[in-house]
């Protein structure tokens, strides 16, 4: 994956989280500007951040969600639930379009329909919400493609314009010439800067020199200079003026950002052809016009260009009579069938005076022949009919499109608008073709339809005045016009495909559903309370970078561990006490360093609880409406921190927790007003921190646990037995609900079941060294309690030794250590058994917990070590061979095939390079 | 000498697209999350060829940063780009109103971008 | 400095920009017949060359670049 990549995704995921936020904020202030404003950025920066990638399936879904948004901001389109849901809903989507990025690369094919789907669901809403507005949109969009249509061809109409081409050497026109008829667009082009200009950073100068296809540039001053001491450098007073090959649309582009400043003018290329020099004497060239004359009658233009050639060899360069001959030549080679061109250019060597191009252009008749029409049409079909050919085309395909729209179905009473709309583009083509006194008729027939809520009197009216054969082989031969004719038809297409009317459902076969489902509640696979597990990834840095540290500093501890018993040794075996000393001295120097880079390194893994707490509003409000439950919730002590590795492990369990308390733990609110409770009931969220621990309570004031049902449940479930079952307390009773197996709801609902209970929280608590707790109280509510410590980066273990080897017990998990004599030792069952302070502990040999066959060694005294570990609730005595210290280490869990070795849960380095193997008391049996 | 572009965007995604496609072409780039921090940047002495801001961010906006780069000694020819999404019509001529020379369409392509660079700033 | 200002004669080189057009339009005003020397310019801004229109300067070498000369030529080439 990229690094772009990354960073987009990791960055998406900030963004979902924030634009959930958000809209949860927004649900209690729905009129909040900010909020809002804020969610719009929100989700269009991620957006415009997905187009840097070919996700269209993302960026539809958000550029559907950005509109939505921007229709929200402007007060368009009110805020609602519905609408909080269905961009939610959408949200979903992309994060788990970003979770297929990120495993797959790519997004598959099967997403393209729900996004569809999902974009037309919040499109709907825009729809909805906009049918009043819709009509004047439509009007307004009718209204500028009329002036469009006739800006376009404005040019065509205009009548012959005074260029100052003379002023462009005769080289450039030549190369214009020859650009011209190879088949370029020839452009006069006007370009008037803002005095201005200079202040938004424009060099108008440069901007027209790097004009596309620029075969010829000049610039001019607008007005005479005032002397330099009244002279303002900084407004800009030029004009520049360039002939281009270019196509217009590239002219147009590249001067998108001051449109209003330039003029286009199209240049035929025959009015370049225009000869300059010394006129130099009379009609001594007249030979050489009636020679030239009569070969062209002839049809021999290879004879002309000798004869041209001949003479251009005589000539000074530098005479009129040359520069024309240069022409004939170029003419000679490009058009040698334009004869009219041709004659005429050699009729002006009689006179010396240009020939007048356009007058030729405007009697030229298509007749000519074929290659001779190419230069002339352009100016011959502007005097044959007030519309010149492509202004026809545009207008036929305005027409037609009109047409198309009047034949639509009417739906709803606001299609009416479009009514409206073609009535007033039609009226505008008639203006514009010069039959503006036609213009009232249209009128009235819109009048009609408007009146009596149906497209015919119009329609009527436009096949009466429109042919449409005419029109449509106009369009077919026009491809510009035909777009023109598409974009007219696809806002009215859009409208009405949002209007949701009946015969809309089948548009919507690509997906297979019709619109309305997107209201369901689809989720894509993946559930609402799991889109913030991603979140935690927002630690900036790369966790796997964090790691290294981590790994790092655990061998810089073992390595300075390893200090110690080289001082040992150098005082021991080397016997310099001195450098024994200053070893040490230096190890406190390093250790204390050591230990503060540890806690420095801690720090940076420390994240606070509310990465686990933010995903709590969604779900409990999707949930709570889903049971029709009401439900408050309330976050406490989100800044509490804690290391990044217990943070997620405390997301699933905690999920669980709150799911279990909104499904089984919260009454319907007419139950709850029946108990004589609000019917709003209040889920707190705690965080604390107790010494080196972070305590998470969960309070509910639901209904409580009736220690009775469990009782009977566990009982059924053959969990305990009838003995049990009358002996327990109430408070053990509740207890039950962590045992494995033990589920209360009567049904496993969709929520809660996932088909396992209590037993699975507690085991992933457990599994970071964590502790759960339960109290309720019938009728009043439940708190549970999970403590988990700060950091499991360091463990703190006890080291046992048995059977000659070392053995690391987890200080969590050690109640006491004792000498237990063996005369205290007795066997019940086959059990050993002491009783310690009044209470009965089972004892086990370690020895035979590992496998190992040697009996447990005892002391002087005859005295056994027994280690009193605490597991589950009850006090076991491990019998082993001795103590030894307890050490900070650094547990590093089991990998590869030692993974599945339940007696263990890890292994530590040791600074004198030993493995320490630490038991996992729970696993060993 | 290798021209030098300031990015302003409170996307770190958009920034890191635009920086390493002007860095390929040769370009020396500064990137600012926001418009203030822009700002502060430009008032360290900075003096980039060109400006490229987007419009919508936290607490100061493209179009307020082009006001008061503007009004910045030494900045008043300095051209900007906004970096605007195709609904942002409205946004872009205001920006040009306020004294940007144009603006850039998101999603912008590299060639694109380049294009519009060369176009704005001479011997780039 | 993309214009270096000798005795009577001003020198441009590479991209002339914006911010050059003051000091030129001073440097003339001190230097009524100055002569410009454009051989080395790439480009200049176009509030230099207005300075250069309105001072009707002598240009004494046209750039190297036959286009931009042509731009140039077409403002500031004395009328035959």
């Amino acid at each position: 994956m990229s690094p772009l990549l990354e960073q987009f995704l990791s960055e998406a995921r900030d963004f979902l989280q924030g634009i959930g936020e958000k809209l949860m904020q927004l649900e209690n202030a729905p009129d909040d500007v900010e909020l809002m404003t804020e969610l719009f950025r929100f989700v269009h920066t991620l957006k415009g951040n997905s187009g840097l990638f070919d996700f269209p399936e993302m960026t539809r879904v958000l550029h559907a969600g950005e509109d939505l948004m921007d229709a929200v901001r402007n007060g368009r389109v009110a805020y609602s639930q519905q609408l909080a849901d269905r961009l939610l809903d959408a949200m979903d989507f992309v994060g788990m379009l970003c979770d297929e990025i990120e495993a797959e690369g790519s997004i598959g094919a099967a997403y393209a329909a729900d996004s569809a789907r999902l974009a037309e669901s919040l499109r709907q809403l825009m729809a909805s919400a906009e049918k009043a507005g819709a009509v004047s949109a439509i009007e307004e969009a009718a209204t500028p493609l009329v002036l469009t249509a006739a800006a376009a061809t404005a040019p065509l109409l205009a009548p012959k314009v005074e260029l100052p081409l003379a002023e462009i050497p005769e080289t450039a026109r030549m190369a214009a010439y020859r650009s011209a008829r190879a088949g370029n667009p020839l452009h006069w082009l006007s370009y008037s800067p803002a005095e201005e200009c200079f202040f938004n950073g424009d060099d108008p100068f440069f901007q027209a020199r790097q004009t596309p296809g620029v075969v010829w540039g000049g610039i001019v001053a607008r007005a005479p200079w005032p002397p330099l001491a009244a002279m303002d450098a900084y407004r800009c007073l030029l004009d520049f003026r360039l002939l281009t090959t270019a196509p217009r649309a590239e002219i147009d582009e590249y001067y998108r950002y001051m449109p209003e400043q330039i003029k286009l003018l199209p240049v035929s290329p025959l009015a370049l052809v225009l000869p300059q020099g010394d006129p130099n004497g009379g009609p001594v060239y007249e030979d050489l016009v009636v020679d030239a004359l009569r070969n062209l009658r002839g049809g021999d233009v290879s004879a002309v260009a000798r004869a041209a050639r001949a003479m251009l060899e005589l000539s000074n360069p530098d005479l009129w009579l040359s520069s024309a001959l240069r022409w004939l030549l170029l003419l000679i080679e490009c058009e040698p069938d334009n004869h009219p061109a041709l004659a005429a250019l050699i009729e002006s060597l009689r006179s010396l005076q240009p020939v007048d191009w356009y007058l030729l252009e405007q009697s030229a008749t298509p007749a000519v022949g074929a290659g001779t029409a190419a230069g002339a049409t352009e100016a011959a079909a502007g005097t044959a009919s007030p519309l010149a050919a492509e202004e026809a085309a545009a207008l036929a395909a305005i027409v037609a499109a009109q047409r198309a729209i009047l034949s639509l179905p009417l739906g709803a009473p606001w299609q009416l608008g479009r009514l409206r709309a073609a009535g007033a583009a039609l009226a505008g083509c008639l203006r514009a073709s010069g039959r503006g006194e036609a213009v009232h008729e249209v009128e009235t027939a819109t009048a009609q339809s408007l009146a009596c809520g149906s497209a015919q009197p119009l329609s009527d009216w436009l096949a009466h005045h429109f042919a449409p054969a005419a029109e449509s082989a106009a369009a077919a031969n026009h491809p510009s016009a035909s777009a023109v004719a598409t974009a007219a038809a696809r806002p009215v297409a859009t409208a009405s495909g949002g209007a949701n009317t009946a015969s809309d459902g089948d548009r919507e076969s690509s997906s297979g559903r019709r619109a309305d489902d997107a209201e369901s509640d689809v989720k894509f696979g993946r559930r609402a309370e799991d889109a913030a597990a991603a979140g935690v990834k927002s630690v900036k840095v790369d966790q796997a970078k964090i790691d290294r540290l981590m790994n790092l500093i655990g061998e810089i501890v073992v390595a300075k561990n390893a200090l110690p018993y080289l001082a040992g040794r150098a005082e021991t075996v080397f016997g310099v006490r001195e450098l024994a000393r200053e070893i040490k001295a230096q190890y406190a120097v390093i250790n204390r360093i050591a230990e503060e880079m540890q806690d420095g390194i801690m720090q940076i893994r420390m994240m606070p609880v509310s990465f686990v707490f933010q995903r709590f509003p969604r779900l409990v409000r999707d949930i709570s409406r889903k049971l029709g439950k009401e439900v408050n919730l309330v976050l406490e002590g989100e800044d509490t921190e804690a290391d990044k590795n217990i943070i997620e492990a405390l997301g699933d369990p905690l999920v669980h927790i709150v799911r279990n308390s909104l499904d089984h733990g919260f009454e319907l609110p007419e139950l709850r007003r029946a108990a004589g409770k609000p019917p709003a009931g209040t889920l707190t969220i705690r965080a604390t921190q107790e010494s080196d621990r972070v305590v998470i309570e969960i309070v509910d004031d639901g209904k409580g646990i009736d220690p009775a049902v469990i009782k009977r449940k566990a009982y059924e479930k053959g969990l305990i037995d009838e003995t049990a079952l009358e002996r327990i307390s109430d408070q053990e009773a509740v207890n039950l609900v962590f045992a494995a197996g033990f589920s209360t709801a009567e049904v496993v609902s969709d929520l809660s079941g996932r088909g396992v209970g209590m037993d699975v929280v507690r085991t992933a608590i457990e599994k970071v060294n964590g502790a759960i707790s339960l109290e309720s109280q019938k009728g009043k509510g439940t708190r549970l309690r999970l403590s988990l410590p700060l950091s499991m980066a360091v463990t703190n273990v006890m080291i046992v030794e048995s059977d000659a080897q070392i053995f690391g017990v987890p200080m969590d998990c050690v109640v006491e250590t004792v000498r237990v004599p063996r005369a205290d030792i007795r066997s019940i069952k086959k059990s050993l058994t002491t009783v310690l302070r009044g209470r009965i502990i089972p004892l086990k040999s370690t020895n035979a917990l590992l496998g190992l066959a040697a009996p447990p060694l005892a002391n002087a005294e005859d005295e056994l070590a027994v280690l009193v570990v605490r597991l589950g609730d009850e006090s076991v005595g491990l019998l082993v061979d001795d103590f030894r210290e307890t050490v900070d280490i650094i547990l590093k869990p089991m990998a590869g095939v030692l993974a599945g070795l339940p007696a263990y849960s890890g292994s530590a380095l040791m600074g004198d390079g030993s493995v320490l193997m630490v038991l996992n008391i729970k696993g060993l049996f | 000498m290798a021209k030098t572009i300031m990015i302003v965007d409170d996307s770190a995604t958009m920034l890191m697209s635009v920086k390493a496609t002007l860095e390929m072409n040769g370009f020396k780039v500064e990137t600012a999350a926001d418009g203030e921090a822009a700002l502060s940047k430009l008032k360290t002495g900075f003096k980039p060829d060109l400006i490229i801001t987007d419009i919508n961010m936290p607490r100061m906006g493209g179009l307020e940063l082009i006001k008061n780069v503007k009004a910045l000694p030494g900045f008043r020819f300095v051209p900007i780009l906004t970096l605007t999404t195709e609904s942002q019509a409205a946004k872009r001529d205001e920006g040009k109103r306020l004294g940007a020379t144009g603006w850039l369409v998101k999603p912008v392509s590299g060639a694109d971008l380049i294009k519009v660079i060369k176009q704005v700033v001479p011997g780039a | 400095m993309p214009i270096e200002f000798r005795k009577n004669q001003a020198l441009f080189t590479e991209v002339v920009s914006v911010e050059d057009a003051e000091g030129l339009l001073e440097w003339l005003q001190k230097k009524p017949g100055a002569r410009i020397d454009l051989s080395a310019c790439m480009h200049l801004h176009p509030a230099n060359l207005q300075v250069l229109m309105a001072a009707s300067v002598a240009i004494v070498a046209w750039p190297a670049d036959a286009a931009f000369t042509g731009w140039l030529r077409s403002a500031l080439a004395a009328p035959p």
